[in-house]
Protein backbone atom coordinates (compact mmCIF):
# COMPACT_ATOMS: atom_id res chain seq x y z
CA UNK A 1 0.00 0.00 0.00
CA UNK A 2 1.11 3.12 -1.35
CA UNK A 3 2.68 5.47 1.54
CA UNK A 4 1.39 8.63 -0.23
CA UNK A 5 -1.80 10.10 1.13
CA UNK A 6 -3.93 11.77 -0.86
CA UNK A 7 -5.29 15.61 0.10
CA UNK A 8 -8.47 13.78 1.65
CA UNK A 9 -6.64 11.90 3.71
CA UNK A 10 -4.22 14.41 4.72
CA UNK A 11 -7.30 17.07 5.22
CA UNK A 12 -8.95 14.29 7.91
CA UNK A 13 -5.86 13.74 9.41
CA UNK A 14 -5.31 17.40 10.23
CA UNK A 15 -8.63 17.73 11.19
CA UNK A 16 -8.05 14.48 13.75
CA UNK A 17 -5.06 16.26 15.19
CA UNK A 18 -6.46 19.63 15.47
CA UNK A 19 -8.97 17.74 17.64
CA UNK A 20 -6.01 15.81 19.67
CA UNK A 21 -4.18 19.31 20.04
CA UNK A 22 -7.54 21.18 21.36
CA UNK A 23 -7.70 18.19 23.80
CA UNK A 24 -4.93 18.35 24.48
CA UNK A 25 -4.68 22.56 25.15
CA UNK A 26 -7.93 22.00 27.12
CA UNK A 27 -6.33 19.29 29.19
CA UNK A 28 -3.77 21.87 29.82
CA UNK A 29 -5.87 24.56 30.79
CA UNK A 30 -7.92 22.18 33.07
CA UNK A 31 -4.59 21.65 35.09
CA UNK A 32 -3.53 24.89 35.22
CA UNK A 33 -6.80 26.27 36.29
CA UNK A 34 -7.14 23.28 38.98
CA UNK A 35 -9.78 21.08 37.49
CA UNK A 36 -8.00 18.12 37.34
CA UNK A 37 -7.19 15.54 40.24
CA UNK A 38 -5.69 13.20 38.29
CA UNK A 39 -4.36 11.72 35.06
CA UNK A 40 -4.68 8.18 33.61
CA UNK A 41 -2.18 7.44 31.49
CA UNK A 42 -1.68 4.37 29.96
CA UNK A 43 2.14 3.37 30.14
CA UNK A 44 4.68 1.48 27.67
CA UNK A 45 3.66 -2.16 29.05
CA UNK A 46 -0.31 -0.81 28.38
CA UNK A 47 -0.80 -0.95 31.66
CA UNK A 48 -2.68 2.14 33.21
CA UNK A 49 -0.55 5.01 35.49
CA UNK A 50 -2.37 6.66 37.87
CA UNK A 51 -0.76 10.73 37.84
CA UNK A 52 -1.65 12.57 40.92
CA UNK A 53 -2.06 16.39 40.46
CA UNK A 54 -1.58 18.10 44.19
CA UNK A 55 -4.00 20.70 42.50
CA UNK A 56 -4.21 22.82 45.91
CA UNK A 57 -0.42 23.22 45.34
CA UNK A 58 -0.97 26.73 43.48
CA UNK A 59 -2.86 27.73 45.81
CA UNK A 60 -0.28 26.89 49.21
CA UNK A 61 2.38 28.43 47.00
CA UNK A 62 0.61 31.70 47.30
CA UNK A 63 0.15 31.16 51.11
CA UNK A 64 3.78 30.18 51.58
CA UNK A 65 4.30 33.09 49.77
CA UNK A 66 2.47 35.73 51.75
CA UNK A 67 2.73 34.38 54.88
CA UNK A 68 5.00 35.77 57.94
CA UNK A 69 7.10 32.42 58.94
CA UNK A 70 10.22 31.75 55.96
CA UNK A 71 9.34 28.58 54.68
CA UNK A 72 12.21 26.29 52.82
CA UNK A 73 12.59 22.88 51.22
CA UNK A 74 15.87 20.95 51.74
CA UNK A 75 16.82 17.80 50.04
CA UNK A 76 18.40 14.78 51.45
CA UNK A 77 22.14 16.92 51.57
CA UNK A 78 20.74 19.70 53.24
CA UNK A 79 20.60 21.69 50.42
CA UNK A 80 17.87 24.67 49.42
CA UNK A 81 15.38 23.08 46.74
CA UNK A 82 12.65 26.06 47.35
CA UNK A 83 12.79 29.13 49.76
CA UNK A 84 9.99 31.64 50.30
CA UNK A 85 10.75 35.62 50.09
CA UNK A 86 10.17 35.44 54.32
CA UNK A 87 12.91 33.70 54.56
CA UNK A 88 15.41 35.28 51.79
CA UNK A 89 14.57 38.30 54.04
CA UNK A 90 15.16 36.43 57.42
CA UNK A 91 18.48 35.80 56.24
CA UNK A 92 18.78 39.22 54.68
CA UNK A 93 20.08 37.75 51.58
CA UNK A 94 18.00 38.14 47.98
CA UNK A 95 15.90 35.22 47.47
CA UNK A 96 17.13 34.20 43.69
CA UNK A 97 20.82 33.23 45.81
CA UNK A 98 19.36 31.26 48.88
CA UNK A 99 18.20 28.28 46.77
CA UNK A 100 20.83 25.77 45.83
CA UNK A 101 22.58 27.17 49.05
CA UNK A 102 23.11 24.67 51.91
CA UNK A 103 20.91 25.57 54.97
CA UNK A 104 23.55 24.63 57.09
CA UNK A 105 25.11 27.79 55.73
CA UNK A 106 22.98 30.19 57.33
CA UNK A 107 23.29 28.82 60.58
CA UNK A 108 25.86 30.25 62.78
CA UNK A 109 29.12 27.95 64.23
CA UNK A 110 27.70 27.62 67.98
CA UNK A 111 24.07 26.03 66.45
CA UNK A 112 25.53 23.46 63.95
CA UNK A 113 25.58 20.46 66.36
CA UNK A 114 21.83 21.81 67.32
CA UNK A 115 20.85 22.26 63.60
CA UNK A 116 22.56 18.47 62.80
CA UNK A 117 20.15 17.08 65.32
CA UNK A 118 17.30 19.15 64.18
CA UNK A 119 18.12 17.69 60.14
CA UNK A 120 18.46 14.41 61.18
CA UNK A 121 15.50 13.78 63.39
CA UNK A 122 13.27 15.68 61.21
CA UNK A 123 13.73 12.65 58.92
CA UNK A 124 12.28 10.61 60.87
CA UNK A 125 9.64 12.58 63.26
CA UNK A 126 8.15 16.52 63.52
CA UNK A 127 10.77 18.51 65.40
CA UNK A 128 11.27 22.16 66.06
CA UNK A 129 14.10 23.99 68.47
CA UNK A 130 14.77 27.35 68.82
CA UNK A 131 18.36 28.53 67.50
CA UNK A 132 19.98 31.26 65.90
CA UNK A 133 19.80 32.52 61.87
CA UNK A 134 22.81 34.49 60.06
CA UNK A 135 21.74 37.27 58.84
CA UNK A 136 24.80 39.41 57.69
CA UNK A 137 26.83 39.95 60.90
CA UNK A 138 24.22 39.64 63.36
CA UNK A 139 21.60 36.73 64.72
CA UNK A 140 18.18 36.69 64.38
CA UNK A 141 16.63 34.24 67.29
CA UNK A 142 14.40 31.90 65.64
CA UNK A 143 12.13 28.62 66.02
CA UNK A 144 12.93 25.95 63.06
CA UNK A 145 10.28 23.54 62.98
CA UNK A 146 10.65 20.33 60.37
CA UNK A 147 8.34 18.36 58.47
CA UNK A 148 8.81 15.57 55.84
CA UNK A 149 7.15 16.57 52.54
CA UNK A 150 6.22 13.95 49.93
CA UNK A 151 6.99 15.14 46.75
CA UNK A 152 6.48 14.06 43.40
CA UNK A 153 10.07 14.30 42.74
CA UNK A 154 10.83 12.81 46.22
CA UNK A 155 10.66 13.14 50.23
CA UNK A 156 12.37 16.41 51.01
CA UNK A 157 12.47 18.14 54.39
CA UNK A 158 9.96 21.32 55.03
CA UNK A 159 11.48 23.64 57.87
CA UNK A 160 9.41 26.51 58.62
CA UNK A 161 11.16 29.35 60.01
CA UNK A 162 9.93 31.94 62.71
CA UNK A 163 11.63 35.14 63.33
CA UNK A 164 11.38 35.40 67.22
CA UNK A 165 13.31 38.68 67.36
CA UNK A 166 9.88 40.72 68.80
CA UNK A 167 8.16 37.87 70.69
CA UNK A 168 12.35 37.98 72.45
CA UNK A 169 12.11 41.27 72.87
CA UNK A 170 8.99 40.98 74.40
CA UNK A 171 10.00 38.55 76.75
CA UNK A 172 12.69 40.69 78.40
CA UNK A 173 10.90 43.65 78.12
CA UNK A 174 8.53 41.64 80.50
CA UNK A 175 11.33 40.40 82.60
CA UNK A 176 12.46 43.65 83.33
CA UNK A 177 9.05 45.31 83.96
CA UNK A 178 8.42 42.35 86.41
CA UNK A 179 11.31 42.87 87.75
CA UNK A 180 10.40 46.50 88.96
CA UNK A 181 6.95 45.48 90.01
CA UNK A 182 8.46 43.23 92.46
CA UNK A 183 10.69 46.09 93.50
CA UNK A 184 8.17 48.53 93.65
CA UNK A 185 5.87 45.70 95.46
CA UNK A 186 9.15 45.47 98.12
CA UNK A 187 9.23 48.54 98.83
CA UNK A 188 5.73 49.15 98.98
CA UNK A 189 5.07 46.20 101.31
CA UNK A 190 8.26 47.54 103.75
CA UNK A 191 6.42 51.09 103.82
CA UNK A 192 2.92 49.22 104.54
CA UNK A 193 4.40 47.52 106.78
CA UNK A 194 5.76 50.94 108.94
CA UNK A 195 2.60 52.03 108.53
CA UNK A 196 1.00 49.52 110.16
CA UNK A 197 3.33 49.47 112.96
CA UNK A 198 2.34 53.46 112.92
CA UNK A 199 -0.53 53.11 113.07
CA UNK A 200 -0.18 50.70 115.39
CA UNK A 201 2.21 52.39 117.98
CA UNK A 202 0.21 55.53 117.63
CA UNK A 203 -2.70 53.81 118.83
CA UNK A 204 -1.82 52.21 121.42
CA UNK A 205 0.30 55.23 122.89
CA UNK A 206 -2.64 57.33 122.08
CA UNK A 207 -5.22 55.51 123.78
CA UNK A 208 -3.60 56.06 126.84
CA UNK A 209 -4.47 59.87 127.68
CA UNK A 210 -8.03 59.59 125.93
CA UNK A 211 -8.40 56.69 128.55
CA UNK A 212 -7.58 59.19 131.36
CA UNK A 213 -9.20 62.07 129.76
CA UNK A 214 -12.59 59.82 129.75
CA UNK A 215 -12.19 58.65 133.50
CA UNK A 216 -11.77 62.14 134.58
CA UNK A 217 -14.43 63.81 132.69
CA UNK A 218 -16.42 61.38 134.10
CA UNK A 219 -15.50 61.57 137.59
CA UNK A 220 -15.98 65.69 137.09
CA UNK A 221 -19.74 65.04 135.67
CA UNK A 222 -20.25 62.20 138.10
CA UNK A 223 -19.01 63.73 141.20
CA UNK A 224 -19.49 67.60 140.85
CA UNK A 225 -21.85 67.91 137.88
CA UNK A 226 -24.39 69.10 140.03
CA UNK A 227 -21.89 72.04 141.34
CA UNK A 228 -21.10 73.62 137.16
CA UNK A 229 -23.40 75.88 135.72
CA UNK A 230 -25.41 74.53 132.77
CA UNK A 231 -23.14 76.02 129.80
CA UNK A 232 -19.89 73.81 131.57
CA UNK A 233 -22.16 70.69 131.83
CA UNK A 234 -22.82 70.81 128.28
CA UNK A 235 -18.78 71.65 127.76
CA UNK A 236 -18.47 68.44 130.00
CA UNK A 237 -21.18 66.10 127.90
CA UNK A 238 -18.96 67.55 124.70
CA UNK A 239 -15.74 66.27 125.76
CA UNK A 240 -16.15 62.98 126.88
CA UNK A 241 -18.64 62.79 123.72
CA UNK A 242 -15.53 63.34 121.62
CA UNK A 243 -13.27 60.95 123.86
CA UNK A 244 -16.20 58.68 123.11
CA UNK A 245 -15.52 59.15 119.32
CA UNK A 246 -12.07 59.18 119.65
CA UNK A 247 -11.28 55.82 121.05
CA UNK A 248 -13.82 54.43 118.54
CA UNK A 249 -11.51 55.41 115.38
CA UNK A 250 -8.53 54.48 118.03
CA UNK A 251 -10.23 50.97 117.72
CA UNK A 252 -11.26 51.03 114.08
CA UNK A 253 -7.57 52.15 113.33
CA UNK A 254 -6.04 49.79 115.09
CA UNK A 255 -8.47 46.89 113.43
CA UNK A 256 -8.15 48.27 109.30
CA UNK A 257 -3.78 48.24 110.40
CA UNK A 258 -4.72 44.46 111.74
CA UNK A 259 -6.53 43.45 108.61
CA UNK A 260 -3.05 43.94 106.55
CA UNK A 261 -1.02 41.63 109.05
CA UNK A 262 -3.67 38.92 109.94
CA UNK A 263 -3.28 35.52 107.85
CA UNK A 264 -6.93 34.46 106.47
CA UNK A 265 -8.46 32.06 107.78
CA UNK A 266 -11.69 31.11 105.43
CA UNK A 267 -14.53 28.05 106.30
CA UNK A 268 -17.80 27.57 104.69
CA UNK A 269 -20.13 29.36 105.78
CA UNK A 270 -24.16 30.40 105.79
CA UNK A 271 -24.15 33.60 104.96
CA UNK A 272 -27.80 34.41 105.68
CA UNK A 273 -26.49 33.19 109.20
CA UNK A 274 -24.10 35.94 109.10
CA UNK A 275 -26.75 38.50 108.51
CA UNK A 276 -28.97 36.79 111.20
CA UNK A 277 -25.91 37.38 113.65
CA UNK A 278 -25.66 40.72 112.87
CA UNK A 279 -29.24 41.65 113.37
CA UNK A 280 -29.45 40.47 116.61
CA UNK A 281 -26.74 42.28 116.90
CA UNK A 282 -28.20 45.16 116.15
CA UNK A 283 -31.70 44.40 117.72
CA UNK A 284 -31.54 47.75 120.33
CA UNK A 285 -30.91 49.99 117.39
CA UNK A 286 -33.53 48.72 114.94
CA UNK A 287 -36.06 48.52 117.54
CA UNK A 288 -35.13 52.52 118.56
CA UNK A 289 -35.75 53.25 114.68
CA UNK A 290 -38.30 50.83 113.99
CA UNK A 291 -36.43 49.34 111.33
CA UNK A 292 -37.13 46.05 109.19
CA UNK A 293 -34.42 44.13 107.68
CA UNK A 294 -36.13 41.66 105.28
CA UNK A 295 -33.33 38.68 104.59
CA UNK A 296 -33.35 36.73 100.95
CA UNK A 297 -32.02 33.59 100.61
CA UNK A 298 -27.77 33.70 100.64
CA UNK A 299 -26.14 31.00 99.92
CA UNK A 300 -22.78 29.01 102.05
CA UNK A 301 -19.30 30.90 100.77
CA UNK A 302 -15.73 30.27 102.16
CA UNK A 303 -14.87 33.08 104.22
CA UNK A 304 -13.52 34.60 106.92
CA UNK A 305 -16.64 34.88 109.53
CA UNK A 306 -15.75 37.69 111.98
CA UNK A 307 -14.69 39.68 109.04
CA UNK A 308 -17.84 39.17 106.94
CA UNK A 309 -19.49 39.80 109.81
CA UNK A 310 -17.90 43.22 110.55
CA UNK A 311 -18.87 43.76 106.67
CA UNK A 312 -22.49 43.06 106.70
CA UNK A 313 -22.55 44.65 110.37
CA UNK A 314 -21.35 47.91 109.17
CA UNK A 315 -23.59 48.06 106.41
CA UNK A 316 -26.64 47.27 107.99
CA UNK A 317 -25.74 50.05 110.72
CA UNK A 318 -24.71 52.46 108.35
CA UNK A 319 -28.53 51.67 106.40
CA UNK A 320 -30.00 52.59 109.87
CA UNK A 321 -27.88 55.08 110.51
CA UNK A 322 -28.37 57.06 107.26
CA UNK A 323 -32.41 56.78 107.37
CA UNK A 324 -34.79 59.43 106.96
CA UNK A 325 -35.73 61.21 109.96
CA UNK A 326 -39.66 60.01 109.60
CA UNK A 327 -39.59 57.26 107.13
CA UNK A 328 -38.76 53.83 109.34
CA UNK A 329 -35.86 52.22 107.69
CA UNK A 330 -36.49 49.63 105.57
CA UNK A 331 -33.03 47.25 104.54
CA UNK A 332 -33.01 44.42 102.04
CA UNK A 333 -30.82 42.00 101.85
CA UNK A 334 -30.50 39.87 98.80
CA UNK A 335 -28.24 38.07 96.13
CA UNK A 336 -27.87 36.62 92.89
CA UNK A 337 -25.74 34.14 91.34
CA UNK A 338 -22.61 35.94 89.59
CA UNK A 339 -20.72 32.78 88.34
CA UNK A 340 -18.65 34.02 85.46
CA UNK A 341 -16.87 31.22 83.05
CA UNK A 342 -13.50 32.63 81.26
CA UNK A 343 -14.42 31.63 77.67
CA UNK A 344 -10.91 33.39 76.93
CA UNK A 345 -8.09 31.24 77.76
CA UNK A 346 -9.35 27.19 76.70
CA UNK A 347 -9.30 26.43 80.28
CA UNK A 348 -12.60 26.66 80.13
CA UNK A 349 -12.90 27.69 83.86
CA UNK A 350 -15.41 28.85 85.71
CA UNK A 351 -15.62 31.14 88.72
CA UNK A 352 -18.52 30.39 90.94
CA UNK A 353 -19.31 33.89 92.33
CA UNK A 354 -22.11 35.71 94.20
CA UNK A 355 -23.52 39.01 94.21
CA UNK A 356 -25.06 40.23 97.35
CA UNK A 357 -27.39 43.21 97.73
CA UNK A 358 -27.43 45.58 101.08
CA UNK A 359 -30.34 48.06 99.47
CA UNK A 360 -32.34 50.97 102.06
CA UNK A 361 -34.66 53.49 101.64
CA UNK A 362 -32.53 56.07 103.76
CA UNK A 363 -30.92 59.04 102.50
CA UNK A 364 -28.47 58.01 100.08
CA UNK A 365 -25.77 59.89 98.63
CA UNK A 366 -24.70 61.81 95.45
CA UNK A 367 -23.23 58.82 93.07
CA UNK A 368 -20.47 61.79 92.58
CA UNK A 369 -19.02 59.80 95.97
CA UNK A 370 -19.59 56.58 94.96
CA UNK A 371 -15.97 56.15 95.00
CA UNK A 372 -15.01 58.61 97.60
CA UNK A 373 -17.05 56.56 100.43
CA UNK A 374 -14.87 53.83 100.57
CA UNK A 375 -11.89 55.57 101.61
CA UNK A 376 -10.48 56.12 104.94
CA UNK A 377 -12.00 58.79 107.28
CA UNK A 378 -14.45 59.91 104.57
CA UNK A 379 -17.12 61.09 105.96
CA UNK A 380 -20.41 62.62 103.54
CA UNK A 381 -22.09 63.96 106.58
CA UNK A 382 -21.47 66.24 109.45
CA UNK A 383 -20.48 64.02 112.49
CA UNK A 384 -23.11 66.28 114.72
CA UNK A 385 -26.17 64.73 112.75
CA UNK A 386 -23.98 61.22 112.02
CA UNK A 387 -21.87 59.57 114.26
CA UNK A 388 -19.70 57.55 113.28
CA UNK A 389 -15.63 57.43 112.49
CA UNK A 390 -15.56 57.50 108.74
CA UNK A 391 -13.37 54.09 108.58
CA UNK A 392 -16.41 51.52 108.59
CA UNK A 393 -16.74 51.30 104.47
CA UNK A 394 -12.72 51.16 104.05
CA UNK A 395 -12.91 48.31 106.63
CA UNK A 396 -15.96 47.02 104.33
CA UNK A 397 -13.68 47.47 101.42
CA UNK A 398 -10.60 45.63 102.74
CA UNK A 399 -11.99 42.74 103.72
CA UNK A 400 -13.95 41.81 100.48
CA UNK A 401 -10.94 42.79 98.48
CA UNK A 402 -8.80 39.94 100.77
CA UNK A 403 -11.89 37.48 100.22
CA UNK A 404 -10.92 38.58 96.11
CA UNK A 405 -14.35 40.25 95.95
CA UNK A 406 -15.14 43.56 94.92
CA UNK A 407 -17.58 46.35 96.53
CA UNK A 408 -19.25 48.96 95.29
CA UNK A 409 -22.29 51.25 95.65
CA UNK A 410 -24.88 53.13 93.49
CA UNK A 411 -27.10 55.77 95.15
CA UNK A 412 -28.94 58.70 94.77
CA UNK A 413 -29.69 61.34 97.08
CA UNK A 414 -32.60 61.18 99.09
CA UNK A 415 -33.71 57.49 97.51
CA UNK A 416 -31.91 55.47 99.31
CA UNK A 417 -28.24 53.60 98.67
CA UNK A 418 -27.55 50.01 97.37
CA UNK A 419 -24.32 48.20 98.61
CA UNK A 420 -23.56 45.67 96.18
CA UNK A 421 -20.68 43.13 96.83
CA UNK A 422 -19.38 40.61 94.67
CA UNK A 423 -17.97 37.54 96.63
CA UNK A 424 -16.48 33.89 94.57
CA UNK A 425 -17.68 31.08 96.60
CA UNK A 426 -14.38 29.30 97.06
CA UNK A 427 -10.89 31.39 98.36
CA UNK A 428 -8.13 29.37 96.24
CA UNK A 429 -5.91 27.30 99.23
CA UNK A 430 -2.66 28.16 99.46
CA UNK B 1 -17.93 40.17 155.25
CA UNK B 2 -15.59 37.34 154.66
CA UNK B 3 -13.42 36.02 158.03
CA UNK B 4 -10.48 37.55 156.25
CA UNK B 5 -10.11 40.27 153.98
CA UNK B 6 -8.14 40.43 150.67
CA UNK B 7 -4.41 42.01 150.90
CA UNK B 8 -4.18 43.54 147.13
CA UNK B 9 -0.69 45.09 146.18
CA UNK B 10 -0.73 46.94 143.11
CA UNK B 11 2.52 47.89 141.15
CA UNK B 12 2.27 50.95 138.53
CA UNK B 13 4.48 53.52 137.20
CA UNK B 14 1.49 55.64 136.55
CA UNK B 15 0.44 58.40 139.49
CA UNK B 16 -3.16 58.91 138.04
CA UNK B 17 -3.61 54.89 137.55
CA UNK B 18 -2.33 54.40 141.15
CA UNK B 19 -4.71 56.90 142.66
CA UNK B 20 -7.87 55.71 139.73
CA UNK B 21 -7.34 52.06 141.78
CA UNK B 22 -6.81 53.89 145.46
CA UNK B 23 -10.26 56.46 144.89
CA UNK B 24 -12.34 53.73 142.72
CA UNK B 25 -11.89 51.46 145.52
CA UNK B 26 -10.97 52.15 148.69
CA UNK B 27 -14.81 52.27 149.80
CA UNK B 28 -14.55 48.34 149.24
CA UNK B 29 -14.86 46.54 152.74
CA UNK B 30 -13.54 42.77 150.77
CA UNK B 31 -10.12 43.98 150.53
CA UNK B 32 -7.02 45.94 152.16
CA UNK B 33 -5.00 48.05 149.36
CA UNK B 34 -1.24 47.49 150.16
CA UNK B 35 0.58 50.84 149.65
CA UNK B 36 1.44 51.01 146.04
CA UNK B 37 4.63 50.09 144.26
CA UNK B 38 5.38 52.25 141.63
CA UNK B 39 7.62 49.55 139.54
CA UNK B 40 8.58 45.96 139.43
CA UNK B 41 11.93 46.06 141.89
CA UNK B 42 9.72 48.04 144.33
CA UNK B 43 7.23 44.79 144.61
CA UNK B 44 10.42 42.61 144.34
CA UNK B 45 11.46 44.89 148.09
CA UNK B 46 8.66 45.34 149.47
CA UNK B 47 7.69 41.82 149.60
CA UNK B 48 11.64 40.83 150.26
CA UNK B 49 11.22 43.06 153.59
CA UNK B 50 8.37 41.35 154.73
CA UNK B 51 9.39 39.03 157.58
CA UNK B 52 6.08 37.41 157.94
CA UNK B 53 4.42 35.13 155.53
CA UNK B 54 1.41 36.45 156.80
CA UNK B 55 1.95 39.84 155.58
CA UNK B 56 2.50 38.58 152.02
CA UNK B 57 -0.42 39.92 149.90
CA UNK B 58 -3.33 37.73 148.21
CA UNK B 59 -3.40 38.76 144.85
CA UNK B 60 -1.32 41.13 143.21
CA UNK B 61 -1.46 43.23 140.45
CA UNK B 62 0.77 44.63 137.98
CA UNK B 63 1.20 47.15 134.99
CA UNK B 64 2.83 45.61 132.22
CA UNK B 65 4.19 48.94 130.84
CA UNK B 66 6.44 49.98 133.77
CA UNK B 67 10.52 51.47 133.17
CA UNK B 68 13.07 49.03 134.15
CA UNK B 69 11.60 45.30 135.24
CA UNK B 70 7.95 45.66 132.86
CA UNK B 71 5.18 43.47 134.05
CA UNK B 72 5.59 40.10 132.48
CA UNK B 73 9.35 40.48 133.39
CA UNK B 74 8.04 41.09 137.26
CA UNK B 75 5.49 38.18 137.15
CA UNK B 76 8.77 35.81 135.75
CA UNK B 77 10.73 36.91 138.65
CA UNK B 78 7.75 36.10 141.45
CA UNK B 79 7.42 32.96 139.61
CA UNK B 80 11.08 31.95 139.92
CA UNK B 81 11.36 32.72 143.86
CA UNK B 82 9.20 29.79 146.33
CA UNK B 83 8.27 32.05 148.81
CA UNK B 84 6.01 33.89 146.00
CA UNK B 85 5.29 31.30 143.58
CA UNK B 86 1.56 30.77 144.68
CA UNK B 87 0.22 34.63 144.81
CA UNK B 88 -1.82 35.08 142.00
CA UNK B 89 -0.75 38.20 140.10
CA UNK B 90 -2.96 40.13 137.59
CA UNK B 91 -1.27 41.67 134.73
CA UNK B 92 -3.24 44.77 133.28
CA UNK B 93 -2.24 47.59 130.45
CA UNK B 94 -3.59 49.90 128.08
CA UNK B 95 -3.43 47.86 125.33
CA UNK B 96 -2.61 43.97 125.60
CA UNK B 97 -1.94 41.81 122.79
CA UNK B 98 -2.56 37.97 122.30
CA UNK B 99 1.13 37.67 122.39
CA UNK B 100 1.61 39.60 125.52
CA UNK B 101 -2.04 37.34 127.22
CA UNK B 102 0.13 33.75 125.64
CA UNK B 103 3.18 35.18 127.32
CA UNK B 104 2.01 35.88 130.79
CA UNK B 105 -0.58 33.13 130.91
CA UNK B 106 2.34 30.47 129.96
CA UNK B 107 4.67 32.06 132.96
CA UNK B 108 1.79 31.35 135.38
CA UNK B 109 -0.45 34.73 135.42
CA UNK B 110 -3.78 34.28 136.69
CA UNK B 111 -5.46 36.84 134.33
CA UNK B 112 -4.44 39.65 131.66
CA UNK B 113 -6.91 42.45 130.98
CA UNK B 114 -7.33 45.81 129.69
CA UNK B 115 -7.05 48.84 132.27
CA UNK B 116 -10.08 49.69 133.49
CA UNK B 117 -11.96 52.42 132.15
CA UNK B 118 -14.46 53.51 134.55
CA UNK B 119 -15.20 53.35 138.56
CA UNK B 120 -17.82 49.94 137.43
CA UNK B 121 -14.71 48.66 135.52
CA UNK B 122 -12.05 48.63 138.74
CA UNK B 123 -14.58 47.32 140.93
CA UNK B 124 -15.88 44.62 137.89
CA UNK B 125 -12.30 43.64 137.64
CA UNK B 126 -11.49 42.94 141.41
CA UNK B 127 -14.61 41.00 141.86
CA UNK B 128 -13.39 38.69 138.92
CA UNK B 129 -10.41 38.50 140.11
CA UNK B 130 -11.51 37.65 143.87
CA UNK B 131 -13.69 34.60 142.42
CA UNK B 132 -11.20 33.32 140.22
CA UNK B 133 -9.03 33.46 143.07
CA UNK B 134 -11.73 31.45 145.47
CA UNK B 135 -11.88 28.97 143.08
CA UNK B 136 -8.49 28.40 142.67
CA UNK B 137 -7.99 27.75 146.52
CA UNK B 138 -11.00 25.33 147.08
CA UNK B 139 -8.98 22.78 144.86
Amino acid sequence: MSTQKTYKELLAENERLRLQLEEATETIHAIRTGQVDALVVNDQDGRHQLYTLKTADQTYRVFIEKMNEGAVTLNEEGIILYCNSMFASIAGVPLSKVIGLPFASFIPDGFREIYNDLFSSGWLEDNKTEISIKSGDRLVPCQLSVTTLDLDEGVSLSVIITDLTFQKETQTLLKLNNQRLEQANAELEKSNHDLQQFASVASHDLQEPLRKISIFSTMLRSRHGDELPADSAMYLNKIIASSNRMKTMIIDILSYSKLSTHTDHFALTDLTEIVKDVVDDCEIMIQEKNATVIIGDLPAAEVNRGQMRQVFQNLISNSIKFSKVDVPPVIHVTSQDASVTDHVSKNGNSQEAISIQFSDNGIGFNELYQDKIFSLFERLNTKDQYEGSGIGLAISKKIIGKHNGTISAISREGEGSCFIIRLPLHQNKS
Amino acid sequence: MPATLTKILLADDDLDDRWFFEDFLKGREDIILLPAATSGIEVIQYLDNLTSANDLPDIIILDHNMPGLNGKETLALLRSRNRYNEIPVLIYSTYIGQKLIDECMKLGAASVMLKPSSPDEYNGMIDRILSDTAKKTDY
